[in-house]
């Protein structure tokens, strides 16, 4: 369909083209174009680039120093060092050191066998050994309660001392 | 790019820049936009000069050209600059009626944006069918029927009294 109107459309465009300024060296314009832009986009990306590193730097260092223990923390690979509530030690009644004499005979009254304090497993052996004679208890190692030390009865010299049993 | 194809490339762009200047003044209705249209889809065709010299180096031109003027991008970057060149606006009215018409028509083509702009310049200067034309602006055949209803419909609401010129003539 060509109407009249549509026929003054493109007289018009055709006598506007007619009007299109006349140019010259556009291939050097368009090469400098062309550099600038290519150095826009490798200025931009160094730009993006540098700015993505500077962002996630600082999470990164986060991310990474979060795996060490803090400086304040008890060290969790010495649980033998871990704080132990004293034991409920009959000292002072029941040890009596007796003076050595031939007619001191160890008393078992009271229950020898320390109760193990909270935490620590009760293995240590009810019956401890009597020491030498005239020896004094070993004391136990670091951190464990020291449960053969109440019951450790100098043993007098001569015969040696019985061993005193758990009730 | 080697100093033969870069000297094929030379050819190329003085013996077409003429039309493919005609094509830009047309799409944009502006010299300097024009000039400006026509640099930047031949600084987007050099990149690609090597693949496509032996093919349709013109036709990739013109692509580029009638996509970069409907643009989203490009337009958001001519709406930052003076809209017209004073130099382009037109003077008076002309007493005869014909120039009057051709004025009045060519101002009314100035008002219209620029993807109706362009499908008229493609389906009334380069005579283009409508399914070549959605070809080239990538887009459909409906889209571009509906396009130029709108333009032909805008220009007669800008040109109402057109129609009467016309018949008077």
């Amino acid at each position: 369909m060509t109407d009249p109107f549509e026929h003054l459309i493109r007289s018009t465009l055709t006598d506007l083209a007619e009007e299109a300024p006349i140019v010259h060296d556009q291939l050097s314009r368009a090469e400098r174009r062309v550099r600038n832009r290519r150095r826009a986009t490798v200025t931009m990306g160094a730009v993006g680039t540098l700015a993505v590193v500077l962002i996630a730097a600082p999470f990164a260092l986060a991310g990474t120093g979060s795996d060490q223990p803090r400086p304040a923390a008890p060290s969790p690979t010495s649980p033998s060092v871990r704080p132990t509530l004293p034991a409920p030690t009959p000292s002072g009644p029941d040890v009596v050191p007796t003076p050595p004499g031939p007619d001191v005979v160890p008393t078992p009254a009271r229950p020898t066998v320390a109760p193990s304090p909270p935490g620590v497993p009760g293995t240590a052996s009810p019956t401890p050994v009597p020491g030498p004679p005239g020896g004094p208890g070993v004391p136990g190692p670091p951190g464990v309660p020291a449960l053969a030390s109440p019951t450790v009865v100098p043993s007098p010299p001569g015969p040696p001392g019985v061993p005193s049993r758990a009730s | 790019m080697d100093e033969d194809e870069r000297a094929r490339l030379a050819e190329f762009v003085a013996s077409r820049t003429p039309a493919l200047m005609r094509v830009a003044y047309l799409l944009t209705g502006d010299r300097n936009a024009a000039e400006d249209l026509f640099q930047s889809a031949l600084a987007r065709t050099i990149p690609k000069w090597g693949t496509i010299r032996h093919a349709d180096p013109e036709g990739y031109l013109r692509v580029v050209m009638y996509r970069e003027q409907i643009s989203w991008w490009r337009r958001l970057r001519r709406w930052r600059e003076t809209p017209l060149n004073p130099a382009d606006e037109p003077v008076g009215a002309d007493p005869s009626g014909g120039s009057d018409v051709r004025l009045a028509m060519r101002a009314a083509l100035r008002h219209l944006p620029p993807a109706q702009r362009t499908v008229v310049v493609l389906r009334y200067y380069e005579d283009l069918p409508e399914a070549r034309v959605a070809e080239l602006l990538g887009c459909s055949v409906g889209t571009v029927r509906s396009r130029t209803h709108r333009a032909v419909s805008r220009l007669r609401e800008l040109l109402p009294e057109v129609e009467m010129l016309e018949v008077r003539r």
